[in-house]
């Protein structure tokens, strides 16, 4: 279990409730997130580059560039 | 008599000009006083190409209406497009040179040559890969990463053909090129080509020698400046947000400052490195400092903030006076936008200001070359050239107490992944949340500063009134720097200065309203993200139908002329401010402002009042969003089954 800490304060009935405020992170990161290192391997890096960055990577994608009906 | 202008709107830049007017030191802003723009030469009428020259052909007197022609018969629409021609190719050769560097380096890495150096983002080198049709499936990293430093290197070289990247832009804005005769065949072809084009004797004709201006600026910003993000990118790491800080209060007294000046990442990366060594740490200590503390500034600075979140010290303006605070032991200059007056400045102080490239010395700085085959090594002897130093402080520190927190690394692929997470990262909650009017358009506002408009004024002016209409803002170089200092570069600047809808956005993904999306090379990464938005659909074909508009409203080098004339070639409407260099030709300048919208869809304009310069772009915005039809709030229609055939 984390080390959360509570604060006791009222709910709108005037009940002593207890919050997780002061749990709330503050301040600043201290690492940053980098999303990349959520993908695996080589196939996994494959599977987004088609499928996220499709605009250039799909051959299925046409978005709006190849409509009958121009914008 | 009439006020002086501000020399500022930052604090910390005015606290050290004064400490540098009371120590008789001449920084930019002094000289700038003593030495006023010369008026022949700010209109471009003077021609200096020949022997039989300089030809000075300023404006006639008002009811003079003399041909204005130089000896060899040049008219002055020539001139002036050749000037004005010569600046792409001085820009886009200065992006197109760093990109150079950048594969060179690249191609030893991957063949294991380059000291400090690996390939560090293997999703960025497969999707690269893929762009120049490299097979990538079952083969090492390395051996990609060989075959696709060969093949970025044969772009600069190549003589017939087009660039493989212009294959990324919408597919209207390829035909366009085509049809204009505009896509470049080789970055360096192209400009060679201006070079001939423009001596003495050769293309005498503005308009053509325009449209290869727009070849070779092309060839920058879908070549050079490309390149240069992407191979960055794939040996640093593709940039993700990261919390850094800016501004001169970041040096510390008790530390080791230096400071990394100039563009080229390469150096500036390993010194990132070499100042973690355990060595390095160990010595600062025996010298007495309490760290190594690495500042950037200008686009070096971007550069190792976008990545690690170093500090920045400051932009363009600011290199002279970072040394005036006396706390600086060594300062690296590699290439661009570093002043010679840093020698003397140096000279008041112990600063060692040092040389790193072999195409940049300055007369009387040490010059120490980096060569990536020993780069590490080179980091860590400038490192210990710095520490060595740290106890010749000879005059007391004043460091301005002005920093400020600030989030950066806003790629393209990172603002993908914002926009919907690793599931559906896609462009098109922008792009709905343009077409639902909540965004009203986006803009790009880049550049650097110029010491003739009030010292990052015109970039926060303008910034501030295009968000306040709802305009969501990319930025690069100094003007991204110029947004950090005044605190735009935080998610909470979304409340304080946006519209109510760009707001909402903000606050719902938890991206300031500007994002700052890196160096000048990496204004290649606003064609993409733009080039996404249209890829996405809704909001048109092409570039050119995008609401959205550029700007650079305290340009100063050639650099900025060519991502300018970049920005236009790909159908956006560019407003610069400070000053123009065509204005001493009436037909140049209208075929630039006017004529280039039948051409390329995109334009330049030149308003020196930042408030009005937004103006400008935001009625462009408007413009376009009527042309789209996404001006008014429209019914929903639910479609059924007939009607969605209808649409295949």
């Amino acid at each position: 279990m984390p080390d959360y800490q509570y604060e006791e304060k009222e709910d709108f009935s005037g009940r002593k409730v207890k919050v997780l405020g002061p749990t709330y992170e503050e301040g600043k990161p201290e690492e940053r997130e980098d999303w990349r290192s959520k993908l695996g391997g080589r196939e996994d890096a494959l599977r987004y580059i088609r499928t996220a960055m499709r605009y250039w990577y799909s051959k299925e994608w046409y978005g709006s560039e190849k409509r009958k009906q121009e914008a | 008599m009439p006020e002086e202008k501000p020399k500022s709107i930052d604090r910390a830049t005015l606290e050290l000009i004064e400490k540098a007017g009371k120590d008789k030191i001449n920084t930019v802003f002094s000289r700038a006083d003593e030495l006023k723009p010369c008026p022949i030469g700010v209109e471009e009428s003077c021609c200096k190409i020949c022997a039989m020259g300089p030809c000075r052909l300023p404006r006639p007197k008002k009811g003079e209406g003399k041909e204005r022609v130089g000896v060899c018969g040049a008219t002055i629409e020539t001139i002036v497009a050749r000037n004005f021609a010569r600046k792409v190719a001085a820009g886009a050769a200065a992006h197109s040179d760093h990109a150079r560097e950048v594969v060179q380096t690249f191609i030893k890495t991957a063949r294991g040559e380059a000291q400090g150096f690996s390939i560090k983002d293997e999703m960025k080198l497969v999707a690269v890969a893929l762009d120049f049709g490299i097979d990538v499936e079952g083969r090492e990293t390395g051996d990609i990463a060989r075959e696709l430093g060969e093949k970025a290197l044969n772009e600069f070289g190549k003589q017939e053909g087009e660039l493989v990247y212009l294959g990324k832009a919408p597919l209207k804005r390829q035909e366009l090129w085509r049809k204009l005769g505009t896509a470049p065949r080789g970055i360096d072809r192209e400009i060679v080509e201006i070079m001939h084009r423009t001596h003495m004797g050769v293309d005498q004709d503005y308009r053509h020698l325009l449209q290869q201006a727009s070849r070779a600026a092309i060839a920058d910003g879908w070549g050079g400046s490309m390149i240069s993000t992407d191979l960055q990118d794939i040996m640093f790491g593709t940039p993700v947000p990261v919390l850094g800080s800016i501004n001169l209060g970041v040096l510390k007294e008790d530390n080791v400052n230096v400071v990394v000046h100039g563009h080229e990442p390469l150096l500036p990366e390993l010194l990132v490195v070499a100042s973690r060594d355990p060595e390095i740490r160990r010595l600062t200590e025996s010298a007495g400092a309490k760290g190594i503390n690495l500042a950037g500034m200008c686009c070096s600075a971007n550069e190792v903030l976008m990545r690690h979140g170093i500090p920045c010290a400051g932009n363009f303006l600011q290199q002279e006076l970072a040394l005036v605070t006396g706390a600086v032991e060594l300062m690296t200059v590699d290439v661009q936008c570093q002043m010679q007056g840093l020698k003397d400045v140096a000279e008041c102080f112990h600063t060692r200001l040092i040389t790193t490239s072999d195409r940049a010395m300055i007369e009387g700085a040490v010059h120490i070359e980096f060569h990536p085959e020993h780069g590490l090594d080179t980091a860590k002897r400038i490192l210990k050239m710095a520490i060595e130093n740290y106890p010749n402080r000879r005059h007391a520190v004043y460091i301005p107490d002005q920093r400020q927190d600030m989030v950066a690394g806003f790629s393209h692929e990172t603002i993908n992944y914002l926009l919907g997470g690793l599931f559906r990262a896609s462009y098109r909650p922008l792009n709905d949340n343009i077409m639902n009017g909540r965004i009203r358009g986006v803009a790009g506002v880049v550049g650097c500063n110029n010491v003739r408009t009030t010292h990052d004024s015109a970039h926060i002016a303008m910034i501030k009134e295009l968000i306040r209409n709802d305009v969501l803002v990319l930025t690069t170089g100094c003007a991204a720097m110029a947004c950090g200092k005044e605190g735009l570069l935080t998610p909470e600047a979304a409340k304080l200065y946006a519209g109510s809808g760009l707001a909402e956005v903000c606050e719902a993904v938890g991206i300031p309203p500007v994002l700052h999306l890196g160096s000048c090379v990496d204004n290649s990464r606003i064609l993409m993200a733009a080039t996404a938005m249209v890829k996405e659909g809704g909001l048109g074909d092409d570039l050119s139908d995008l609401p959205a508009a550029g700007a650079a409203p305290e340009w100063m080098s050639e650099k900025a002329i060519s991502i300018g004339q970049y920005f236009v070639a790909s159908g956006i409407f560019t407003v610069f401010g400070t000053t123009w260099p065509t204005t001493g030709s009436e037909k140049v300048t209208r075929h630039l402002f006017e004529e280039y919208e039948e051409l390329y869809k995109g334009m330049w304009a030149f308003e020196p009042d930042p408030l009005q310069a937004a103006q400008l772009m935001i009625r462009h915005i408007d413009k376009k969003r009527k042309a789209l039809g996404i001006d008014k709030a429209r019914d929903r229609v639910l479609f059924d089954m007939a009607m969605r055939r209808a649409l295949d």
